[in-house]
């Protein structure tokens, strides 16, 4: 009878592991074994050459190589963590301005807060790439009018960087906003009543009821907000290609030139691991935090 | 036999000879490049010019920005269904030859190219003895400097030499107008990197000899400092030195419309800055790099682009591939004599390479802008083209940019930019 069970369970999902088996698991083990190669993107990977540890001594060496991996590295870290940081507190306030069924035009909002989601990131990248312009860009122009000095935005080092994560924050935000609605939509009404009548306020109906009701929709969104960052590549593609001195390269722009630009596809590899690994950690570590708050 | 029989017969031969003889002559072509839509029109017509004579080839034209041509070309060159034809820099050329990404062309072609164009360019299109593109155009550099905005400075001319470069720079810088006396540029590698090169190369020094970096020599030395005081002094501004993926932003927006008084750039720009400046483009005068201390006359880098033919694509595209530049670069498919290219380079201010073209287009390239740039190319050198050519310039770019924005001294710039390049080059080489 179990014999029977397995093997028909077994059947059920051998298509779906099939699948996944053949186009994550495979490239992703494809991956792992380039990392330890020394092979050309232009040519067949019976051309590689296993060289052990050599292409992540290489990234993390002295040389140009490891020196702008790391930067990468770094520059992938600070826009992750920035982005998170701005975009979980934002989609909890607008998601509560918008979750207010008696506030009027509340529909309206959500609407045009969605749809700056719905923007292909192209369009974004091309507008905001104008509206930083410090010359005679409309944001130096606006700031003007309110006797702040022209900002240089993407063209200072010091800027760029974070007039990337806001122009993402800006796009991703309506996106992050409906997740935490449909959080809100979940949470009883009458733990609000209650704790009304136990005499909580506002503040504290917040603390410790909403906050904690929807510590579950956050680590969802904190997980997929870390994973969309850590793909950005269009705006700096398109505007910055990783400058000015370097302060706009991240991974994945960064992969792309070394990996597929100059064919070096076992130091690219060798990124990419290292990529999937700091992810694999960040995310462990986020779950393992959250199932520790539960237990608590 | 019947009348019947007959039309039976000839029916049957007819629909088996018909897919035959439709896949035997019927060729599609795909021409990738990165030149603006306006310029990509008028590939198009002569393509359409081509079709007219030779009706079974069909030749569809792809644009892409700039930065994205080499990985467009890496990533879809090894299919074949990838672009059959591609524009190439000259200093990418090794690195997609030994990766057997271009095909070397014909001996019937490589024999016209020979004998058709300047020895010169088509080394640059070779690898050792063996020919892979045909040249198109050549690029070279100099200094590009507002009149008007020199009249108002009371600086009569062009400046020669470094101390005179400085010396104008100063006088031109307006900071409460923002505006500054020497532009950089930065974001894009040969944006950065060649105006650096024409000024190292105009004091005596060189990038590469050998296939050995030479930027510990005292002229890259000297260079390296005449851009820190150029910084220090205030009279170059790095906010406004921005480039975008394609060749374009602040550093261009800041020269188009005055706020930047000199810049050291190609004669490829002349239509970017027609179309930016409109009547105000008269304003825009050319004269040759200023010598440094260690020069003895002005030189300047130049580099060359080529049409390649992608090694994988079928014997067929690739034959019609090869037919149908040939026909592009003659003097048959042009006007007056020049080739249908040349007239598509020249309709950007860039100058032809064939010696007939050249000749061709004698009238234009004695224009007041293009004049400046023809009379530097005889003393120009070019590029180095060597393996690693491209990481060699993305590092060497890095350092300038550290350099402009502060976060590098001259000495330690100038240190860092060989250490990376005898590494870079060395790997590139093994």
């Amino acid at each position: 009878m179990i014999k029977t069970y397995r093997a028909s369970a077994g059947i059920m999902l051998a298509p779906a592991v099939t699948l996944i088996g053949v186009f994550i698991l495979l490239p992703m083990l494809l991956t792992i074994w380039l990392s330890f190669q020394d092979w050309s993107t232009q040519t067949p990977f019976s051309n590689a050459s296993f060289i052990g540890f050599d292409n992540f001594r290489e990234i993390f060496g002295p040389t140009s190589v490891g020196r702008d991996f790391k930067r990468a590295l770094l520059n992938t870290a600070i826009y992750t963590a920035l982005s998170v940081m701005l975009i979980l507190p934002l989609s909890v306030v607008f998601g509560l301005m918008v979750h207010q069924r008696d506030v009027a035009g509340g529909t309206a909002l959500r609407t045009v807060l969605f749809s700056t989601y719905m923007v292909p990131m192209i369009a974004v990248t091309l507008v905001w790439s104008k509206l930083y312009s410090p010359s005679e860009g409309p944001l130096n122009q606006v700031l003007g009018l309110a006797g702040i000095g022209p900002q240089l935005w993407l063209s200072s080092p010091r800027s760029a960087l974070i007039s990337i994560v806001v122009l993402n924050v800006w796009q991703q935000i309506g996106y992050f906003t409906v997740l935490a609605v449909a959080g809100l939509t979940q949470i009883p009404g009458s733990l609000y009543e209650a704790a009304t009548l136990d005499g909580a306020n506002r503040r504290e109906q917040f603390r410790f009821i909403t906050l904690p009701l929807l510590s579950r929709t956050l680590l969802f969104s904190a997980v997929i907000a870390i994973i969309n960052a850590v793909q950005v590549f269009e705006p700096v593609a398109l505007i910055t290609q990783g400058g000015p001195v370097g302060s706009t390269n991240v991974l994945t722009y960064h992969i792309r030139r070394v990996g597929i630009e100059r064919a070096q596809g076992g130091l690219g590899s060798a990124m990419a691991v290292m990529l999937m690994l700091a992810l694999i950690v960040i995310v462990c570590a986020l779950f393992a935090f959250a199932n520790r708050k539960d237990d608590e | 036999m019947s009348l019947a029989w007959i039309s039976k017969l000839a029916l049957a031969a007819g629909l088996l000879a018909s897919p035959t003889v439709g896949w035997a002559q019927s060729v599609n072509i795909s021409y990738l490049t990165h030149w603006s839509p306006e310029t990509v029109a008028l590939l198009d017509a002569a393509a359409k010019d081509y079709a007219k004579s030779n009706p079974d080839v069909t030749v569809t034209v792809r644009a892409v920005p700039f930065g994205d041509l080499l990985t467009t070309l890496r990533s879809q060159g090894g299919s074949s269904d990838g672009p059959t034809i591609g524009g190439i820099y000259d200093l990418w050329l090794p690195e997609l030859a030994r990766d057997k990404l271009v095909a070397p062309a014909p001996d019937a072609v490589a024999g016209e190219v020979k004998s058709a164009w300047p020895a010169g360019v088509v080394s640059a299109a070779s690898v050792g003895a063996t020919l892979y593109g045909i040249p198109n155009e050549i690029d070279v550099y100099a200094l590009n400097y507002n009149k008007e905005l020199f009249k108002r400075a009371g600086i009569t001319a062009a400046p020669k030499t470094w101390s005179e470069l400085k010396d104008a720079a100063q006088k031109l810088t307006r900071k409460d107008a923002g505006q500054q006396g020497f532009g950089m540029i930065n974001s894009w590698a040969a944006g950065v990197v060649h105006p650096f090169a024409s000024l190292l190369v105009s004091n005596g020094g060189e990038l590469v000899k050998d296939g050995k970096p030479m930027l510990d020599s005292p002229q890259a030395g000297e260079t390296f400092q005449l851009y820190e005081d150029l910084i220090k002094s205030g009279a170059s501004d790095p906010a406004m030195a921005t480039a975008d993926a394609n060749t374009t932003g602040p550093f261009l927006d800041n020269f188009v419309s005055g706020k930047t008084g000199m810049i050291i750039m190609a004669n490829w720009w002349e239509s970017a800055l027609k179309s930016g400046m409109g009547d105000k483009f008269s304003n825009i005068a050319t004269a040759p790099i200023p010598v440094g201390p260690s020069g003895d006359k002005p030189h300047s880098i130049s580099y060359s682009w080529m049409t390649v033919v992608n090694a994988n694509a079928g014997q067929a595209e690739q034959k019609a591939a090869w037919d149908f530049l040939v026909w592009l670069n003659s003097p048959k498919s042009g006007k007056n004599g020049a080739s249908a290219m040349s007239d598509i380079l020249m309709s950007m201010g860039i100058l032809p390479t064939r010696t007939s073209d050249i000749e061709a287009h004698k009238d234009k390239l004695g224009s007041e802008f293009l004049s400046g740039y023809v009379s530097v190319l005889a003393d120009a050198k070019p590029f180095p083209v060597v393996p690693g050519g491209q990481e060699f310039s993305e590092s060497l770019q890095q350092t300038l940019e550290a350099l402009q924005y502060g976060q590098l001294s001259a000495k330690d710039a100038q240190a860092n930019a060989q250490a990376d390049a005898v590494s870079i080059l060395e790997r590139a080489a093994k």
